[in-house]
């Protein structure tokens, strides 16, 4: 079909993978860490679906329905996490993941 | 052939953008809006690369279910729904290693021969093979979600305690 | 048995999902005693057990066996996404060991403890989803599995929702596992890419001729990273500490002696491969286009990893003052000397690595539990606090004498007998190999100051004096009172059943470390 360059997607995968580390190591705010772990997965998602464009035939299949597995997880990866965030915030009235230092000493 | 070279470099801008905005503006209902942009944005993609399936997906469960998630927790909890986050410093440790993430996986690029090209796919054999060759990852994703629903009922419902 | 061959080797993952789905189906009906919901989950363990030793070919019960002999141990042809082998069985029986441990002993906390039917519901998911990690023979349904137990360990950890600090544990916890399955979802990502497929054993058939050198050590790069945070491999390590410490103590015991073995095994399965072709074929390197070797590159990662975590973890250990931290570190120690198994690649290295495993559910699993029982006394968190306990609880000092000794090598003991088969493997695999071994006695050397140091405060330090000054004047000196009572008859049983493993395994290995040997040989014979 279309002659795109892999060469665009292996660096945009990158480049969402760093930022989303990025995020995750930066961000104090429990939402923020949230988006920033999705930014990543969605990294990893997009090697899926774009290796799989590329393979083509039955492996190729296989790529896409890793990624449609994985869509649904990181979904529910995010519920859980809220559901801490929201236990959490009702003990303390606060999702900064900085001011949790009962367990640092 | 060029227009789509365009169109992808468009979107490959665009997602990298938003997904920095989203990190980095101050007010976090913001931060929501520009993540729903990055998913759309992420799903426009798929369409290019002929897998219209994947790009339902994840328009319905990324850019609607997860961003109303992650808007719904906003507004849980917090007062006040637009106050700022205090800014957080950018830190030259986690930009390092970012960085060096980054350039590790394009250090890659040089192994794929550049006349590769995307190959479309019938939606039929997908479902197949999700539902026939490859159907346990679905059995095990219910196992997670059977997890996730339990533990999460159990941990906001209010108890009379 | 019909129903039993129909199952065939599900059968122990549907006994836990039963036992699982019944928690909650109680709990909807609201019976929530911690005993009816208990004796449920530890049913429907020691059930699922005993047809994993059947399938194993334990003598009294093979009867029940309801896979076929030659279903075990053959490449599967094609690419399907599981694959029984007998390490697999092994690992399956060591997971239900530990789950059948914890649930035994919380079946003696207070009956009207809340969240009973959470805790054992999660109890059983958790060891379910270790079951198939024990299974798996591709990679994304590996770290699916991983998953399985990953969300529900969170979430046990969170169980006691009122308190802030074990809230507070699965928050950190949640977000280093939140990372790390992203980082290994990538790494397969890039697998894939390279390979066009997912499965480990068409992997590891074809992991010498791909043509993505550079992606290859990327995926096994990312895997790596990934999975040693799951098994706490400094310096991966920094959350462990802190979610051991600030979990319920009876989910410690479950997340060190189980859970974390999870991350260990799927090091055996995704780096086994690459690594036995670096050992097939010593010269050249698996790459025949020159770039790079991958086998010899992961073996040298993984044995700078494995040194590195005895040595931090004992140093850390060191310098602890808290039991349960104390014990976090000696466990993340424990991990560095199970990787050196895969490290080596060699069907005694394996032997040697699973059974240190084997051997840790029962040393520190148990150890973790008995720390819960001695805490409900009343007993501080702090090393001191124990001070005494040799005259006043002899039996429990006793038995916690025994795990600590075992922990450190002592002979005589199972955590002898998986040391010196490690080390003996090591030695023999000849090589810079030689030296993992010295590290490993150095290290155990180390670790015996701080075993002996809690034992010398146990049973040669005198009681804490009464907490109140203004005491009688005669019963001044008079220690504080525990009250009365055990452990109750679960957390009893518990630890007893891992004293009598911790002495008779020591004492009389064979029946065990065979089977063990076996196993491994098989897996290693099932490589390239």
């Amino acid at each position: 079909m279309s002659g795109l360059p892999i060469v665009g997607f292996v660096g945009l995968s990158a480049a969402l993978l760093a930022v989303g580390i990025f995020g995750i190591l930066t961000r104090r705010n429990f939402i923020l860490l949230l988006i920033a772990i999705e930014i990543a997965m969605n990294a990893g998602i997009l090697n899926f679906v774009y290796f799989a464009a590329y393979t083509g035939g039955t492996a190729g299949l296989t790529g896409q329905a890793i990624a449609v597995v994985l869509v649904g997880f990181a979904a529910t990866e995010v519920a859980v996490g809220l559901a801490i965030v929201l236990a959490l915030n009702r003990l303390r009235g606060s999702i900064n993941v900085a001011e949790a230092t009962e367990l640092r000493r | 052939m060029i227009l789509e070279e365009l169109a992808f470099l468009a979107l490959a801008v665009v997602a990298l953008a938003t997904a920095l905005l989203a990190l980095l503006v101050r007010e976090l209902v913001h931060t929501i809006l520009w993540i729903a942009v990055f998913f759309v944005d992420l799903s426009a993609i798929y369409f290019l690369l002929e897998a219209p399936f994947l790009g339902v997906l994840q328009l319905g469960v990324y850019a609607g279910a997860v961003t109303v998630l992650l808007l719904f927790g906003i507004m849980v909890t917090r007062k006040r729904i637009f106050s700022r986050e205090a800014t957080t410093g950018i830190g030259a440790v986690p930009l390092a290693l970012a960085l060096v993430t980054f350039i590790f996986v394009i250090a890659s690029v040089g192994e794929f021969s550049a006349g590769a090209t995307v190959h479309a796919y019938d939606p039929t054999y997908l479902s197949q093979n999700l539902f026939n060759v490859n159907g346990p990852w679905l059995l095990l994703l219910g196992l997670i979600m059977l997890g996730a629903v339990g533990g999460a009922i159990y941990l906001v419902r209010e108890g009379r305690e | 048995m019909d129903v039993a061959s129909f199952a065939g080797p599900f059968l122990p993952e549907i006994l836990l999902l039963a036992g699982t789905l019944l928690v909650f189906l109680l709990d909807v009906v609201r019976v929530r005693r911690n005993e009816v919901v208990g004796a449920v989950t530890v049913l429907g363990m020691a059930l699922a057990l005993l047809f994993v030793l059947a399938d194993l070919g334990f003598a009294p019960i093979a009867g029940l066996a309801t896979i076929s002999s030659g279903g075990i141990d053959t490449v599967p042809s094609g690419t399907p996404l599981y694959a029984v082998t007998s390490l697999g069985l092994v690992f399956q029986a060591i997971f239900l060991l530990a789950g059948l441990l914890v649930a035994l002993a919380s079946l003696s906390r207070p009956s009207r403890e809340r969240g009973a039917p959470i805790f054992f519901g999660l109890l059983s998911l958790a060891t379910l989803g270790m079951l198939l990690v024990a299974i798996a023979s591709d990679l994304i349904f590996l770290l699916l599995s991983i998953e399985i137990t990953s969300i529900a360990t969170y979430l046990l950890v969170a169980y006691t929702r009122r308190d802030a600090r074990s809230m507070e544990a699965a928050m950190k916890m949640y977000i280093i596992g939140a990372l790390s399955t992203t980082l290994s979802f990538f790494g397969a990502s890039l697998l894939y890419g390279a390979y066009g497929t997912t499965n480990l054993y068409a992997i590891r058939a074809v992991a010498g001729t791909g043509g993505y050198p550079v992606l290859v050590l990327l995926g096994y790069g990312f895997l790596i990273v990934g999975l040693a945070f799951k098994a706490t491999l400094v310096p991966f390590h920094a959350w462990a500490v802190d979610v051991y410490d600030g979990a319920p103590t009876d989910v410690t015991a479950f997340l060190a002696g189980g859970s974390k073995k999870v991350g260990l095994f799927a090091f055996f399965l995704v780096f086994l491969g690459p690594v036995l072709l670096a050992r097939t074929a010593p010269s050249g390197g698996p790459f025949t286009n020159g770039a790079v070797a991958l086998g010899p590159v992961l073996q040298v990662t993984l044995s700078v990893l494995a040194v590195v975590t005895m040595t931090v973890g004992n140093v850390l250990a060191l310098l602890q003052k808290e039991m349960k931290r104390m014990l976090a570190y000696s466990s993340i120690s424990q991990a560095g000397y199970m990787l050196i198994g895969v490290a080596i690649g060699t069907a005694p290295a394996l032997a040697g690595a699973t059974l240190q495993m084997f051997a840790h559910v029962f040393m520190k699993g148990a150890a973790f539990l008995l720390v819960a029982g001695v805490a409900a006394w009343g007993v501080g968190p702090l090393i001191e606090d124990w001070r005494g306990l040799g005259t006043r609880r002899p039996l429990t000092a006793v038995a916690f004498a025994l795990m600590l000794l075992s922990l450190a090598g002592v002979p005589l003991t199972i955590g002898f007998v998986s040391k010196f088969v490690l080390f003996s493997a090591a030695v023999q695999a000849q090589g810079y190999f030689v030296w993992l071994a010295v590290a490993g006695l150095l290290n155990s050397a180390l670790s015996v100051f701080y075993y002996a140091r809690v034992l010398k405060v146990i049973f040669f330090e005198a009681p804490a004096p009464r907490s109140e000054p203004l005491g009688v004047v005669a019963g001044a000196s008079e220690p504080e009172v525990l009250p009365a009572g055990g452990f109750g008859y679960g957390r009893a049983t518990a630890i007893a059943l891992a004293v009598i493993v911790i002495v008779a395994v020591g004492v009389y290995p064979q029946p065990v470390l065979g089977a063990i040997q076996a196993a491994a040989q098989q897996f290693v014979s099932l490589g390239p």
